[in-house]
C-alpha cells in the first residue's frame, strides 16, 4: 500500500535521509524505531510531503506521490498524525475532527451531517473527546490532544496512516492507553506506519519493523526476529 | 464647548473611523493565513474606487438611473477588488513566502506604486465626485445630525465584516481558513491547500479594500491620492488593535475617527492627522502586540 524506495531528503544542505527503503502492506502495522536524530520523523515528513525528497520514490496505493504538496498527498488517502500532535489550538475539538475529513466533505454547509458517522466512530473510540467536543483543542491535556490527533487522522478514512511519536511527553498510563488504541485500530484492519521511541511497546503491536540508523534502514524484520537480534537488543530493548 | 457639538463630532468621526477599521481588517485577513500584508493596500482602495466610478458612469450613460447603476456597481467593484488582491498575492507575495523571505514587503510597495501610476495615466490626477443615490441631507436623532452616507459606511463595514466572520465560523471552508492560520503545516496534512487559503485571504482582503473605497468615495471624492492618508491611519488602527482581533479594529477605528474629528474641530484641521500618529507611536512604544492582540507586525 505504501512503498518508499531509496529516499533521500533533508533540510537545506544537510541530508538527513540517505537512501531509506521500506514498505507497508495493506492491513498491517509497521513500526519504525531508532535513536534520536536517526531520521524517523524526517522519513515521515518526506512521505507526507512536508519536505520534498531530493531523490527516490514514494508510492501510495500504486501512485507516485513524491514531490507533490502535502495537501495533495493527503487528498490521495494518506493521513499523517505529526510529531507534537499539532492540533489546531484555537478551534474546538469537533472542528479539529471535521477538518480531518476536509477532503471528503462539502466546503460550505451540511458537512457536519455528512461526517456524523465518522464523528461517532471517533467519539466511541475516545469518549473523552465527546465530553470535550465544544472545547478549544489547545485547552486539552497532552494525552487528550494525542487522542484528538489520532482521531483527526482517522476522520480522513485514510488508506495509510502515519503516526509519529504518539507517546511523546505523556505519562506511562496514558502511553498504555495510546497503545491499546493502536491495537484496537489494528484489529479493525488499519494500515499504519508507526514511529516510536518506546521500541518495546512498538514491537509488541507491530507486524513488521524497521530500525533506522543515520538516515537509512539498518535492520528489518518481524518483531520476533528483531527481539532476538543482539544489536537491536543492545541499542533499543535493553 | 457644549456636549451636543462634542457628541456630534465624535459620532460622525467614529462612523468614518470604521473605514480605517475595515482596511485594518483586510490586513488581519492576510496576516492570519500568511503572516504577510499588502503595503500597497491603499492603492487597491483607490484603484477599486476609480474602477467603480467608471462602472457607475457606464450605467448612467446607458440611462439606467443612479440607483440601478450604483447597485450593479457594488458587486462589480468587490469582484474587481478581489481580482486585484489575487494579483498582489501572485505577483508580490507568493514567491517571497515560498522562499521564506521578507521580499513581499518591498514587492507589495512596488506594486502599489505601479497601481498609482497606472491610475494617474488612466483616470488623470484630478479628484472627481462619486455619484451615489444615498442622500447627503442629514437626519436628526436625539438632537444629533447624522449623515446617511456615514450610516452607509457603518452598515457596509459592519455588514461585510459580519459576513466574513460568519463564513469563517460556520462553513468548513472558514474553519480551514482558521486551521491554516493556527498551523499551516498541520492544515496541509488535512488536505487543505495553504496556497489556496492564502489566495482566498488576499481575495477577501482586496474585496474589503474595494468596499472601503466605494463607501468612502462619495464623502471624500475619488483621486489617485485619496487613500494615502486613510491607509496610514488604517495601519495605526491595525498596530494599535493588534493583528488578530476583528472586534479590536472596530473599537480602535471608531475611537481614532472620533478623536480625529474632535482634534480638527478644536485644534484646527491641520491637526487632523495627529491623533493617528500619536496613537501609533504610543502603541509601538507601550504595547507592540496591540491592545487586543497577541501577534505583532514584524518591525521593518
Amino acid at each position: 500500500m505504501l512503498l518508499v524506495e531509496d529516499l533521500h531528503a533533508g533540510y537545506g544542505a544537510s541530508e538527513v535521509l540517505t537512501g531509506t527503503t521500506l514498505a507497508v502492506k495493506q492491513g498491517t502495522v509497521v513500526a519504525l524505531i531508532g535513536a534520536n536524530g536517526a531520521g524517523k520523523t524526517t522519513t515521515m515528513r518526506a512521505i507526507s510531503g512536508g519536505i520534498h525528497p531530493t531523490k527516490g520514490r514514494v508510492v501510495l496505493d500504486g501512485k507516485e506521490v513524491q514531490g507533490l504538496d502535502a495537501s495533495a498527498i493527503a487528498r490521495l488517502g494518506l493521513a499523517h498524525s505529526p510529531e507534537g500532535r499539532k492540533v489546531f489550538g484555537p478551534l474546538s475539538v469537533e472542528d479539529n475532527l471535521l477538518l480531518g475529513a476536509y477532503s471528503r466533505l462539502p466546503r460550505f454547509l451540511g458537512y457536519r451531517a455528512k461526517a456524523s458517522a465518522d464523528l461517532d466512530r471517533v467519539y466511541d473510540l475516545f469518549p473523552k473527546l465527546r465530553e470535550r467536543s465544544g472545547q478549544a483543542a489547545g485547552t486539552l491535556s497532552g494525552g487528550e490532544q494525542q487522542m484528538l490527533a489520532i482521531g483527526r487522522a482517522l476522520m480522513a478514512r485514510p488508506k495509510v496512516m502515519l503516526l509519529d511519536e504518539p507517546s511523546m511527553g505523556l505519562a506511562p498510563v496514558i502511553v498504555q492507553e495510546v497503545f491499546r488504541t493502536i491495537s484496537r485500530l489494528k484489529a479493525e484492519g488499519i494500515t499504519l506506519l508507526l514511529v516510536e521511541q518506546f521500541a518495546k511497546s512498538a514491537l509488541e503491536v507491530a507486524d513488521y519493523a524497521y530500525v533506522m540508523e543515520r538516515g537509512r534502514i539498518a535492520v528489518e524484520g518481524t518483531p520476533a526476529e528483531l527481539s532476538r537480534n543482539e544489536r537491536v537488543i543492545a541499542a533499543y530493548l535493553g | 464647548m457644549n456636549a451636543a457639538i462634542i457628541g456630534q463630532m465624535a459620532i460622525s468621526g467614529a462612523l468614518m473611523g470604521l473605514v480605517y477599521a475595515l482596511i485594518a481588517y483586510g490586513f488581519q485577513l492576510t496576516y492570519a493565513t500568511s503572516k504577510s500584508i499588502n503595503f500597497g493596500q491603499g492603492e487597491l482602495v483607490m484603484l477599486s474606487a476609480f474602477f467603480s466610478l467608471t462602472l457607475t458612469n457606464l450605467g448612467l450613460s446607458q440611462h439606467w438611473g443612479l440607483g440601478l447603476s450604483y447597485g450593479l456597481m457594488v458587486p462589480g467593484g468587490l469582484i474587481f477588488g478581489a481580482i486585484m488582491g489575487l494579483v498582489v498575492e501572485r505577483a508580490g507575495v507568493r514567491l517571497a513566502l515560498e522562499q521564506k523571505s521578507e521580499g513581499w514587503i518591498l514587492l507589495s510597495i512596488i506594486l502599489g506604486l505601479f497601481f498609482f501610476s497606472a491610475a494617474e495615466n488612466i483616470w488623470g490626477r484630478d479628484d472627481r465626485p462619486f455619484p451615489t443615490p444615498i442622500p447627503e441631507e442629514p437626519f436628526h436623532v436625539l438632537g444629533l445630525a447624522i449623515g446617511p452616507r456615514e450610516v452607509a459606511v457603518a452598515v457596509g463595514v459592519l455588514g461585510i465584516m459580519g459576513l466574513i466572520e460568519l463564513l469563517k465560523r460556520k462553513t468548513l471552508l472558514g474553519k480551514a481558513f482558521e486551521a491554516v492560520s493556527a498551523d499551516r503545516d498541520a492544515a496541509e496534512l488535512m488536505g487543505i491547500s495553504a496556497t489556496r487559503t492564502v489566495m482566498l485571504s488576499y481575495g477577501l482582503s482586496g474585496s474589503v479594500a474595494a468596499l472601503a473605497g466605494i463607501l468612502v468615495s462619495p464623502i471624500t471624492t475619488v483621486g489617485p491620492t485619496m487613500a494615502s492618508a486613510i491607509i496610514l491611519k488604517a495601519f495605526s488602527v491595525a498596530v494599535v488593535a493588534g493583528l488578530d482581533s476583528g472586534f479590536g479594529v472596530v473599537l480602535v477605528g471608531m475611537f481614532l475617527g472620533a478623536l480625529e474629528s474632535l482634534a480638527s474641530f478644536y485644534l484646527g484641521s491641520g491637526w487632523r492627522e495627529a491623533p493617528g500618529l500619536v496613537l501609533l507611536i504610543l502603541a509601538l512604544a507601550l504595547r507592540p502586540t496591540g491592545v487586543f492582540g497577541k501577534a505583532t507586525i514584524r518591525k521593518v
